[in-house]
């Protein structure tokens, strides 16, 4: 395991900011970690850095013990939000510049600023950089030192889509042929289905969801359908295989657990025969985005609403 | 090269390559060109002697160094944050004592070329003078602590700030609140507050030390208590900001 961490809490300035997070890495791993805004990702990658110690919990990096934070660090390429260079240094000096935190480059910086698409511009001062190519340039950055682990946050902001696959084809390379881990930290769940292996999601300072991607939209709960009722019988409950998740005026979403050799059309039949009447049907696909909505706390199941 | 080498490089290039650091110097050298000229005029109208001149100027160039220290300060790590730089530094292999003393270093190095820069301005003004020698080595003794000692208070607010704003504001009200005794007139200096505010000064101990080697030619030896008094300030400020940059505040 690269990364190993469980129940990590953390407390800054009276502000419990983290309350049980778990985080689990291995080499090769497209890890993507989700949440909302202040959910706490931040300081997830915080710790996982060393800037902060976390409360409670443990955190054990490379199977190491976490003692000497600039050796861990030695092993971890960053990639932060907001990408900020010395503008007055051409691309090249800077990753010349940059690398001697590690000891030097591990390849030759023309090599590097192609690998991430900016062939020709290394002799270019920063300052003249669109937004994109400053992203690929802090792309470039991060892999210096051939890192085992890599921390991108939000990596195609600011890409048009050309660039944006290049970036995605990149790191699936990196994970796939180098065995980088890889930690993406983005808001964007079509490149998570698109790249990632594993999925971590946190919300208010909580991991309330860490799978495998496959496993977790090959099972994400049951198949749900919106249904506009047309009738609905006073105090009669719904059948036993039916959940309603979320009701909007006449919209119904419903929850059917087709698991126990029941059809779809049974389940119409039996509502039917049970007096509720229904006009128009909507499949909803069972996708990241609906999972993530559910447990963040954005579509709340109806139980909850009502518990709150 | 090591972490902080790689630093204290960066901090030097920035201050004679980037726009931002060449419009500092150039801010201060406006300055000593303006007051030399001021001075070698009242000179040549024999309202000033040579002395006098020579001691206005070394406390101008003391003065316009502490205030380039200070935004130099409050921008070396507020600033970093605030233009997306600081980030890659706290991720990257170092500790944050190597980045400290790097920038320190940064620092040190660009006083050392705003001293350098000074050292025509006083020929320019004392030329023919005796105590001119004097100046240029008094400059460097007391200067060089008290220059310092105002970028390190200013790098320490900046490590624990959100905002460049906030620590070059503070920086400045108390490197204004020093030249205060000096602003305040020779009646209420005499005063038991001007007095003691004086004595724990280090600006006035710079500015008196001038004062008493250049105009009265005084001895090194009887300025041992001011020279002890500037290094405090020194050795005080860069213990002040080697705390705060323990864990600075990155986002």
């Amino acid at each position: 395991m690269l990364i190993d961490a469980n129940h990590l809490a953390l407390t800054l300035d009276g502000n419990t900011i983290l309350k049980d997070v778990s985080l689990h890495m291995k080499k090769g791993d497209i890890y993507g970690l989700l949440g909302p805004n202040g959910a706490g990702k931040s300081t997830t990658i915080a710790l996982l850095l060393g800037l902060y110690s976390p409360d409670k919990g443990q955190l054990q990096r490379f199977s190491e013990q976490d003692t000497d934070i600039v050796a861990i660090r030695q092993r971890i390429g960053v990639m932060p939000e907001f990408a900020g260079f010395y503008e007055w240094m051409s691309a090249r000096e800077y990753l010349v510049w940059y690398a001697g935190f590690y000891g030097g480059l591990q390849a030759q910086p023309d090599s590097l600023l192609e690998r991430v698409g900016l062939s020709r511009t290394g002799s270019k001062p920063i300052v003249q950089f669109s937004r994109g190519m400053k992203q690929r340039l802090a792309l470039a950055r991060s892999l210096v030192h051939a890192p085992e682990l890599l921390i991108l946050d939000e990596p195609t902001n600011g890409l048009d889509p050309r660039g944006r696959r290049e970036i995605h084809d990149l790191l699936i390379e990196l994970a796939k042929k180098e065995q980088v881990c890889i930690l993406l930290c983005t808001h964007l769940l079509d490149d998570v289905e698109r790249l990632c292996t594993r999925v971590g999601i946190i919300d208010d300072g909580r991991t309330v969801l860490e799978d495998d991607l496959e496993h977790l939209l090959r099972d994400s709960g049951k198949p749900r359908y919106r249904l506009h009722m047309t009738d609905t019988p006073e105090g009669h409950p719904l059948p036993p295989l039916v959940r309603l998740l979320e009701r909007d005026d006449a919209w119904w979403t419903l929850e059917i657990d087709l698991h126990r050799g029941m059809t779809i059309g049974k389940i119409w039949e039996d509502l039917l025969n049970h007096g509720w009447s229904f006009d128009e049907i909507h499949i909803e696909s069972n996708t990241l985005e609906a999972r993530y909505l559910e447990l963040t706390g954005t579509k709340k199941p109806v139980q909850q609403e009502k518990a709150a | 090269m090591n972490a902080f080498t790689l630093i204290a490089k960066k901090e030097r290039r920035a201050l004679l390559q980037n726009q931002r650091g060449l419009a500092w110097l150039l801010a201060y050298t406006g300055i000593l060109s303006a007051f030399a000229l001021l001075l070698i005029s009242n000179r040549e109208l024999s309202l000033l002697d040579n002395a006098q001149v020579v001691y206005m100027m070394a406390g101008t160039v003391t003065a316009a160094g502490a205030l380039i220290a200070v935004i130099m300060g409050a921008d070396a790590y507020a600033g970093e944050r605030e233009r997306g730089t600081l980030v890659p530094l706290l991720t990257a292999p170092i500790s944050t004592g190597e980045l400290l003393m790097g920038k320190a270093a940064g620092l040190a190095s660009a006083w050392g070329i705003m001293y350098l820069l000074a050292i025509p301005y006083l020929w320019a003004v004392g030329a023919g003078g005796q105590n001119l020698g004097q100046a240029i080595f008094y400059l460097g003794l007391f200067g060089t602590p008290v220059v310092l000692g105002f970028g390190y208070l200013a790098m320490a607010l900046s490590a624990r700030s959100g905002s460049v704003m906030y620590s070059l504001m503070t920086s400045l009200i108390v490197l204004l609140f020093s030249a205060s005794p000096l602003l305040i007139g020779p009646g209420l200096r005499n005063s038991a507050i001007g007095k003691v505010l004086d004595a724990v000064n280090p600006f006035s101990g710079a500015l008196n030390t001038y004062d008493a080697v250049i105009i009265d030619s005084d001895p090194l030896m009887s300025q041992l208590g001011r020279l002890a008094l500037v290094l405090i300030w020194l050795g005080l400020m860069f213990a002040v900001a080697r705390l705060s940059a323990r864990r600075p505040v990155f986002r």
